[in-house]
């Protein structure tokens, strides 16, 4: 009979999305379209992460954020947003918590509000369209 | 309408098309309307305000737009409902953005507003006093078409 020791594990390579003892980092994903928090959370439920909450707008994000703290790890904030815009609301997280890691999202490359943002206290920035290992190696780097 | 302004577009759109839906996507001849021109079915427009003023009109059947929203998802989508909705016009607002981006790296300041959706039948769409350029493109979904009117602010 074959004990469970007899089978080698073939799959060693641990979820990135977890810290060392296995817990999952906890991620605010802040965006106003449906399609790409979808596509935020698949990439990141992939990896192990788990994404507590979501928001539609930079105000709603700024709120969830001050609910949840300091229970969370990351957040993930669209720029182009109704009612307050991304870069607004990262200067609120930022003045309510400096350590907060938030990582910007944007389709425009626009050199002036990613200086702004990094200025301001973002941890990067990523150019939409989101490519997984981007996404991941991004959010990654502002964990450590 | 001055080139300048043109390339960026089909450079973005082969670009951020080639990224998210297909890579052997082709590209038709492009042509210059001045009249109205028929919509396909699903229009997603996206308007331009500051040094140079004007919208971009991206313009497919409906059967492309689920098509094309079922590839950007990773699932088959067979209704118009709020997700492939936002997942067009997400296509729309990347391709515009990127185009802008290299607009602004050539000196051109200006804005974008918020991408809007129609859908419908019979509809047309006319441009008082500009002229707008089609560029038509060839993807595995079907087609789809970028109409761009772009003048320059006086």
């Amino acid at each position: 009979m074959k004990s469970k020791t007899d089978f080698p594990n073939i799959n060693q390579k641990k979820a990135e999305g977890m810290s060392p003892d296995g817990v999952p980092f906890r991620v605010l994903v802040v965006d106003d379209s449906m399609f790409v928090t979808k596509q935020i959370t698949q990439i990141l439920n992939s990896e192990g992460f788990e994404v507590v909450a979501t928001a539609c707008d930079g105000g709603e994000g700024v709120e969830k954020y001050k609910e949840l703290y300091p229970n969370l790890d990351l957040v993930t904030m669209d720029i182009t947003m109704p009612k307050m815009d991304g870069v607004t609301a990262l200067e609120k997280i930022i003045e309510f918590d400096a350590d907060a890691k938030v990582i910007m999202i944007s389709a425009l490359g626009k050199q002036d509000l990613v200086k702004k943002s990094l200025l301001l206290g973002a941890k990067n920035y990523i150019v939409k369209p989101l490519d997984r290992k981007k996404v991941l190696e991004r959010l990654l780097m502002a964990l450590k | 309408m001055r080139v300048e302004y043109i390339n960026p577009f089909v450079e973005a759109a082969f670009k951020i098309i080639g990224q998210v839906i297909d890579q052997d996507a082709t590209r038709g001849k492009l042509y210059l309307k001045s009249v109205s021109q028929p919509v396909l079915g699903v229009a997603v427009i996206v308007g331009l305000a500051g040094d140079v003023e004007g919208r971009v009109l991206f313009d497919m059947s409906e059967e492309t737009a689920l098509a094309v929203a079922s590839a950007m998802n990773g699932e088959k989508l067979t209704q118009m409902n709020q997700l492939v909705k936002e997942t067009i016009m997400e296509l729309a607002n990347m391709i515009t953005a990127s185009a802008v981006t290299k607009l602004q790296d050539l000196g051109f300041s200006f804005d974008l507003t918020p991408p809007a959706i129609f859908t419908g039948v019979d509809m047309e769409i006319s441009n008082n006093g500009v002229e707008a350029l089609i560029v038509p493109m060839e993807i595995s979904q079907g087609k789809l078409e970028i109409n761009v009117a772009i003048r320059e602010r006086i």
